[in-house]
């Protein structure tokens, strides 16, 4: 610790902290425009300038200088007045004066200080600048006569995002912020530029004049997307969510945002939500009052209750609060009686509640996101982790780029964690993960790298005589990944002092399911790399409460039907009522014309959503439920983090949250009432008795889990292949998650419609160019998909996203992890 | 008058290898890698009293002396050949004549320092200069003098030359390090100084041409004949001047430090020109305050030209005659450091413009005394800039108020300039 005096306070602070540091842990400000917490410091805009007695002479600034030991700080003296009042003027030489028609108005740093500073008459003038404003493309708009330079949106889109559209061009008075080629903006769309500029130089497109910033009603709650749980804030107004507020304080992530999180929000609030209850008349679904339609749900229910429980399945999305997934659990399993409940498509969430489950005991990870940057070495399955989980991507890259994390990635696919500096990409075939993880095992246990803790552990016999049977130079040859590459991979993994194992799951990755699972935590286990800080196996969960979802159990336990059976049972009449609250199976689950017949075939099928989905559209009832911004609850996310969602607007229309109705239901089947409010129904929850609800606050709790490992030995198979035809994998692509951000209207913007990526050889080879179309056969059907040509697919291997209800991918795709298929223009 | 570093200098043309040899070069380094430890010849330095002369004139040795002996990595020694400011040409005319001497006094630094591999960052202008290195590093090479176990010693260092994609601020040793880096030449924040972290992360020494041309002459003489070569105690060694303006014959000239500026003018460029009578100049080129009539008998060193109120700076004298605007040279001055500006910090890249403006605004004869007094204000507040080009910019400027207030006055009242 080094002690200082900042205006006459005495103050201890870490060895690494700056003078700017220093004041604030002692509740001193000083007035920052270029500085962030977050980013490397800069020390451009010369706002916080102080005085240290020991550097008479000049002012130093606060933001760059590291605190030294007996430091005596003035924060505020004439002199230091003076010279942010010229840096103030000097600034609004070029800034013009728009504040009126400008969106940062009110949430502007240069305004704020040129109010404090009492800069109320300029003694310069010069002309503005008068720079063409970037309005082409579809989420920032960009206008440089509003810069001050504080390269902030350049620094976080290299540091933090790593993806570098913005430096810094031209020189003295001409100095700007530009793009490639000064073209327009062409990036991610993450919008982390937007967030922390300072001034209005950058405007989200969607919120432009909407409201201003001191109108809105600021509510914090959990991003309702991925599994990551990044915190964050809406704006609120009239009922309405108009944007998404930064607030760096906000979670493990400082408030930063993915595109799909800052920009997705507008399917709240969105004109095409479902208002009222449904029911199917006469062929056509109808709108009816709750009451008709809710007691023609529980009469069927009550019927089935009696006679034919088993008759009786449910889906649930692992978009429902925990409080939900309870009351739906308790529903169907307590009150009607049947094990027919499932979520994610049956196999999305197996590598957590069917792997993790047998090897760990546990259906969650032993790890937490904040592991990632503690680790040494990173072991990911797929590049697609950062498109699946971006946050946790900024993670990855903070860890590489400011800790010196070692980068390993196992992949099908050139992606974008490939390019960090130092990563190694281990590009093999596709569908032969499991293949390679035991692989790397065998090298670990035939170089007597084993640690010693795995001796303890049971199966350790079994499993060493399943790897005895792995042929190493075969794995080689039908993986693609060289026999060194292998056993360099092997040591560097069993080596490192901490290593940590990421593995994305979700409806786009079949592959990753309960094998993979056990083979990755068979490889941690037998290295030694469970129970450490910065080390382990996280299992990213696709949705918002994936890790949830695992949690309550929503997945057949005595035998049950799980989601596949159940669309088996609808098709064969053995399932008559289906209840699915959110999820759109016949978009995101395998086969669709499968998934079509049997939602045809069922006799009564319920759908609680937001929307008409084309599931909804095939319901005898329809019941329009609240969005996360309407509701109270508790979501769970990836590395066991529970946090509360807390309701932002009134119900839009006269939808009900999935908690009103499932506990509705059950008081008119058991005719008991039952506690609806989130505290009660949390305190019920058994799995998360470790964690206090009323203590969760805005941080959330990590709830404890003791790991009770075990080898289980999974054989790999050599995937089968087609000679001739191209490897079709599936996916999520950046801007989507899941099928909500169809209505998300940001992510449409970026990405709005099915496509096939391929890399350049094989487009070369097709004779397409991007936007073309390609006819997509496969078994079991084609589609004709617009043409994406870039850098990540390798030769032989394309890439689809699963997000789209227009020619959706699960049209031609069956679950596996690999589909064949031919490609023709 | 002894030279140090035009010693071997041959008229009209740049000395050989083997000229430069059998005048006594890279004696010296055979010296030093046989007979002294990297400590002797670094204290050797820190004894010289070797300033450096790029502008700053912090002790050579002394800045050696900053990285740390134990720093885990390779360490950097670059030499700032990016010569870019107004009235300085010194480093060309030395490169021109003879690249040996810098070359020697590389290696010898590099030995001192524990450098592996080093760099000349030299400004894209400066071909010649450019070529002779190149020349000189491989022909030094070729004679076992760099490269791989130099002279059987066991010591090992090479050097390479970086032409500089060509800005002011390049030479600003942070910025040269993110431009040999291939960043955008912005100067870094400080600390990290250099000598702990500098180019790639590094423990990185910033060396000036001149400086390390002296270094063999050190070696060889030893520090106390190096102090004895000035012209006054407190100075040490010779210094090239490089003086234009209104001079009869301007040149570059190396004399001892601590010469009074009158013998500058007077016996080594034979004095004004004809018609001209001396008005100002500035003593170390363009970042530097003027001197005026009063200083014509200060002697030119670091510490009696910043005691007179202006620096040594590169010892670019520019002087200017009787018949000259001071406003409007300065405007001149304050023009480049403007557009020379990286833009990164407020200051700088708002400041500078603004000053011009003042300036243009004084000049044309549209200026009021109320902007002589916002002049006032931006010398002391531009100081506050991330880096020294803004409160260099202002040198002059501060000059120009200090001496010749009256005639900036005068330009106000009269609404023009006086000299049209």
């Amino acid at each position: 610790m080094v002690n200082l005096t900042v205006d006459d306070k005495q103050i201890a602070v870490e060895r690494d902290a700056t003078i700017y540091d220093a004041a604030k842990a002692a509740g001193i400000r000083i007035p920052i425009l270029c500085h962030d917490k977050k980013l490397h410091p800069f020390g451009g805009c010369r706002m916080c300038l102080v005085e240290v007695e020991q550097m008479k002479g000049r002012l130093i600034p606060a933001c760059t200088t590291p605190v030294s030991e007996g430091m005596i700080v003035r924060t505020m003296t004439d002199e230091i007045i003076k010279a942010r009042k010229l840096v103030l003027e000097l600034l609004l030489l070029k800034h013009p004066l728009d504040c009126p028609v400008c969106d940062a108005a009110g949430d502007c740093d240069l305004q704020n200080l040129t109010y404090e500073y009492k800069v109320d008459a300029n003694n310069f003038t010069d002309e503005k600048f008068h720079w063409e404003i970037d309005y082409d493309n579809p989420l920032i708009e960009r206008d440089q006569n509003r810069c001050i330079h504080c390269g902030k949106c350049a620094r976080i889109c290299d540091e933090i995002v790593s993806y570098g559209a913005y430096s810094f061009v031209n020189r003295g008075i001409e100095a700007k912020i530009g793009t490639p080629f000064d073209g327009k903006l062409d990036c991610e769309y993450c919008g982390s530029c937007i967030s922390v500029c300072p001034v209005g130089a950058l405007i989200a497109k969607p919120f432009k004049f909407k409201a201003r910033w001191w109108a809105l009603n600021k509510v914090k709650s959990v991003c309702s997307y991925c599994g990551t749980g990044c915190q964050l804030t809406l704006g609120v107004k009239d009922d309405k969510v108009l944007t998404t507020i930064y607030d760096e304080d906000q979670g493990f992530h400082n408030g930063q945002l993915c595109g799909r999180g800052r920009f997705g929000y507008q399917f709240v609030n969105s004109d095409e939500r479902l208002t009222t209850p449904l029911v199917r008349k006469n062929g056509t679904l109808q709108p009816v009052g709750w009451d008709e339609a809710l007691e023609l749900i529980s009469t069927k229910l009550q019927e089935a209750r009696k006679n034919d429980p088993s008759a009786v399945a449910a889906l649930a999305t692992p978009r429902l609060t925990n409080e939900e997934l309870f009351l739906f659990r308790k529903l169907f399993k307590d009150v009607v009686g049947t094990d027919s409940i499932d979520h994610s498509a049956g196999y999305a969430h197996e590598a957590l509640t069917a792997g993790l489950k047998e090897s760990f005991g546990i259906t969650a990870s032993p790890s937490q996101i904040v592991d990632i940057q503690k680790s040494d070495l990173l072991l990911v399955i797929k590049t697609d982790a950062y498109e699946t989980h971006p946050v946790i991507g900024f993670e990855i890259n903070l860890g590489v780029k400011r800790k010196g994390v070692d980068l390993r990635i196992i992949s099908d696919k050139t992606g974008k964690l490939a390019k960090l500096p130092k990563a190694v990409n281990y590009l093999h075939k596709p569908g032969c993960e499991l293949l390679l993880v035991n692989a790397l095992a065998k090298v670990i246990v035939d170089e007597n790298l084993a640690a010693e803790s795995a001796a303890a552990i049971t199966g350790l016999d079994a499993y060493k005589g399943m790897l005895a049977g792995v042929d190493l130079n075969q794995v080689a040859a039908v993986t693609g990944v060289s026999l060194e590459s292998i056993r360099e991979l092997a040591t560097a993994y069993a080596k490192a002092e901490k290593a940590l194992i990421l593995l994305p799951i979700g409806l786009g990755y079949p592959g990753h399911g309960k094998e993979l699972a056990q083979a990755l935590s068979n490889l941690a286990l037998l290295a030694g790399k469970i129970g450490q800080e910065g080390s382990g196996l996280l299992v990213l969960g696709e949705k918002n409460n994936s890790q949830g979802a695992a949690d309550l159990a929503i997945h057949p336990t005595a035998g049950g039907r799980d989601a596949a059976a159940i669309i088996d049972g609808c098709a064969s009449g053995a399932v008559k009522i289906l209840y699915i609250a959110g999820e759109n199976p016949v978009v995101a689950y395998p086969d669709r014309a499968k998934v079509e017949k049997a939602l045809d075939n069922a006799g009564f099928v319920v759908v609680l959503d937001l929307f008409l989905t084309d599931s909804a559209k095939r319901a005898d009832v329809v019941l329009p439920v609240k969005s996360f911004a309407e509701k109270c609850g508790t979501f769970t996310s990836v590395g066991r983090h529970v946090q509360r969602i807390r309701k932002a607007i009134k119900a839009v229309g006269e939808s009900r949250s999935d908690r009103e109705v499932l506990a509705d239901i059950i008081a008119r089947l058991t005719g008991e009432g039952v506690a609806a409010d989130s505290a009660t129904l949390f305190k019920q929850i058994g799995c998360y008795s470790g964690v206090n609800y009323d203590a969760l606050g805005d941080a959330g709790a990590i709830y404890p889990v003791n790991v009770s490992p075990k080898f289980v030995p999974v054989v790999g198979s050599v995937p089968a292949t087609e000679e001739g035809k191209y490897a079709l994998l599936t996916g999520s692509a950046l801007y989507h998650c899941g099928t909500m951000s169809l209505s998300g209207v940001g992510p449409m913007l970026v990405c709005p419609e099915q496509y096939i990526e391929l890399g350049r050889v094989d487009a070369g080879k097709l004779g397409v160019n991007d936007g073309d179309r390609l006819k997509v056969r496969s078994a079991s059907g084609e589609l004709s998909l617009a043409v994406k040509v870039g850098l990540r697919m390798p030769e032989g291997v394309v890439f689809s996203p699963y997000h789209f209800a227009d020619a959706s991918i699960n049209s031609i795709t069956s679950g596996k992890s690999v589909t064949w298929v031919s490609l023709s223009k | 008058m002894e030279q140090v570093l035009f010693r071997h200098n041959r008229p009209g043309r740049c000395v050989t290898i083997s000229e430069y040899r059998a005048g006594g070069g890279f004696l010296p380094l055979e010296k030093a890698l046989r007979e002294m430890s990297p400590d002797q010849v670094q204290q050797r330095v820190i004894d010289s009293g070797l300033r450096g002369r790029g502008g700053a004139g912090f002790p050579t040795g002394k800045k050696w002396s900053f990285v740390p002996r134990d720093l885990p990595g390779p360490r950097w020694l670059i030499c700032n050949c990016d010569e870019m400011e107004p009235g300085t040409y010194k480093d060309r005319v030395l490169l021109e004549a003879n690249p040996y001497l810098l070359v020697e006094g590389m290696i010898l630094a590099c030995y001192a320092l524990g450098v592996e591999h080093s760099f000349i960052f030299i400004r894209r202008g400066y071909e010649t200069a450019a070529t002779n290195l190149a020349r000189a590093i491989a022909e030094a090479r070729g004679a076992g003098l760099l490269g791989e176990n130099i002279l059987a010693s066991g010591f090992s260092c090479d050097i390479d030359v970086h032409l500089s994609a060509g800005r002011y601020i390049c030479g600003e040793e942070t910025a040269l390090m993110n431009a040999l880096e291939g960043r955008r030449a912005n100067p870094r924040a400080k600390p990290p100084f250099p000598a702990i972290k500098g180019l790639w992360g590094g423990a990185t020494v910033v060396n000036n041409v001149e400086s390390l041309a002296n270094i063999p002459f050190i070696i060889a003489e030893g520090a106390d004949r190096f102090r004895s070569l000035a012209r006054i105690p407190e100075a040490s060694g010779m210094k090239l001047f490089c003086v234009s303006g209104h001079v009869r014959s301007p040149g570059c000239h190396e004399l001892p430090l601590g010469i009074p500026l009158s013998e500058i003018i007077d016996d080594a460029c034979g004095g004004m020109r004809e018609g001209s009578s001396f008005k100002a100049c500035l003593p170390g080129g363009a970042s530097t305050p003027y001197f005026t009539p009063e200083h014509l008998s200060v002697p030119m060193d670091f510490d009696a030209v910043a005691r007179a109120g202006s620096r040594l700076g590169t010892g670019g004298v520019v002087v200017f005659d009787q018949n000259t605007c001071m406003v409007r040279a300065t405007l001149n001055l304050v023009r480049f450091y403007a557009r020379e500006s990286c833009g990164w910090c407020t200051p700088c890249r708002e400041g500078l413009p603004y000053v011009v403006r003042l300036l243009e605004e004084i000049e044309a004869g549209r200026g009021s005394l109320e902007q002589v007094a916002l002049l006032q204000e931006h010398v002391r507040l531009l100081n506050h800039a991330f880096c020294a080009l803004a409160p260099g910019a202002m040198g002059p400027v501060d000059g120009l108020l200090r001496h010749f207030e009256e005639e900036v006055v005068e330009h106000v009242i009269r609404g023009r300039c006086p000299f049209n």
